[in-house]
């Protein structure tokens, strides 16, 4: 067995993914290769080093990692308060919109006739008759898009 | 892996006293996954401080996220695969993350023979060597997130191949072969302060 195949069956060991015969094979060419049985030795470390560091790390953070569910609830506690505002703000927040509207419904289409309606100056507009039985005027949109209806009067009277 | 503690409750049983209102369920669940989650969030944002928020974190979400666990599935699994994200885009906010480049001289070098150096094997013998433990965490830390993922909860955690293809939402191939390049890796590195 050369080196290289020797590598391949190291790592394949470490993944538990080589046969029994060929890991007597893997064990006979590590026996008179330094080298390889390097390798092998690394791989085969690389689990409980890397197991002892996070325990290392866990041993350091010991109190903190006990006070874990205190962090936790209080955690839970402070984002149920977010929760909870944002819920009360989405379950109100239709009243503000709902008086803008209104107030815009005022100020922008009048009840009575001597007052003029809202003439809006950003549009391109045009007073066009549209053929109907009430004679009825509209005001239209001449944007780049199909024109639209923005006002209409009737008879005259808004 | 539906785990039971002594007194024999079930991780679905405290899921549904949670879901029922019991905070202290789910502070059971905390209880009894918080030492592994640590583990894992260590062996992927190597800070210890980081790795507390990141549990805590995870622990929060997955309070707010239980409504949508599957009862019958594996509780560890899915909590596991927010942990791994919340300490992956822990990792990628972390300054640290930049600062860790790869050295390739680790990977460099002619082995000598093997005499009769044996790797620490505990958290003990290896405060005892912290030049190890600091050659292992930047070669942890040098390997793209996800290889890392891969490595340390097969070696950390212990878990199966299908185990971790379900945490990280990928097929069992990709978990091998992240696992054979992240062993290459770490391997050389080991050697490599072996024969330093």
């Amino acid at each position: 067995m050369d080196c290289g195949t020797a590598l391949g069956k190291i790592i394949a060991k470490a993944d538990g993914l080589l046969p029994r015969q060929e890991e007597a094979e893997l064990a006979e060419h590590l026996a008179g290769c330094p080298s390889c049985a390097a390798d092998d030795a690394a791989t085969v470390a690389t689990g409980p080093v890397l197991r002892a560091l996070a325990g290392i790390r866990a041993k350091e953070k010991a109190p903190a990692l006990d006070a874990m569910w205190t962090r936790v609830r209080a955690g839970i506690e402070e984002s149920r308060g977010t929760r909870r505002r944002a819920s009360w703000i989405a379950r109100w927040a239709w009243i503000p919109a709902a008086i803008a509207l209104a107030a815009s419904a005022l100020l922008f289409y009048p009840a009575r006739t001597n007052r003029s309606p809202f003439h809006p100056t950003s549009f391109d507009v045009a007073f066009e008759d549209v053929e109907s039985d009430a004679s009825t005027v509209a005001l239209v949109d001449k944007g780049e898009d199909l024109p639209r209806v923005i006002w209409i009067i009737e008879d005259a009277k808004s | 892996m539906n785990e039971r503690d002594g007194g024999g409750v079930t991780d679905d049983a405290l899921i549904r006293t949670t879901l029922a209102g019991d905070d202290g369920a789910f502070g059971e669940l905390v209880e009894r996954y918080k030492g592994r989650a640590f583990a894992v969030a260590v062996g992927i944002v190597g800070d210890g401080d980081d790795a507390l928020d990141v549990v805590q974190d995870s622990f929060i979400k997955a309070y707010y996220k239980l409504k949508e666990f599957r009862f019958g599935s594996n509780f560890y699994t899915w909590f596991y695969r927010l942990l791994v994200n919340q300490a992956i885009d822990r990792w990628r906010k972390s300054a640290r993350s930049a600062e860790v480049p790869f050295d390739e001289s680790w990977l460099s070098g002619d082995a000598s023979p093997p005499g009769s150096f044996t790797y620490p094997r505990t958290p003990e013998d290896l405060a005892r060597d912290r030049e190890l433990g600091d050659a292992l965490q930047r070669a942890v830390g040098a390997l793209p997130e996800y290889h890392r993922a891969v490595i340390v909860l097969r070696e950390v955690d212990g878990m199966a191949y299908d185990e971790i293809a379900k945490v990280l939402g990928c097929s069992v191939g990709t978990v091998m072969s992240r696992l054979h390049y992240a062993r290459v890796k770490l391997k050389e590195s080991l050697k490599s302060h072996r024969e330093g």
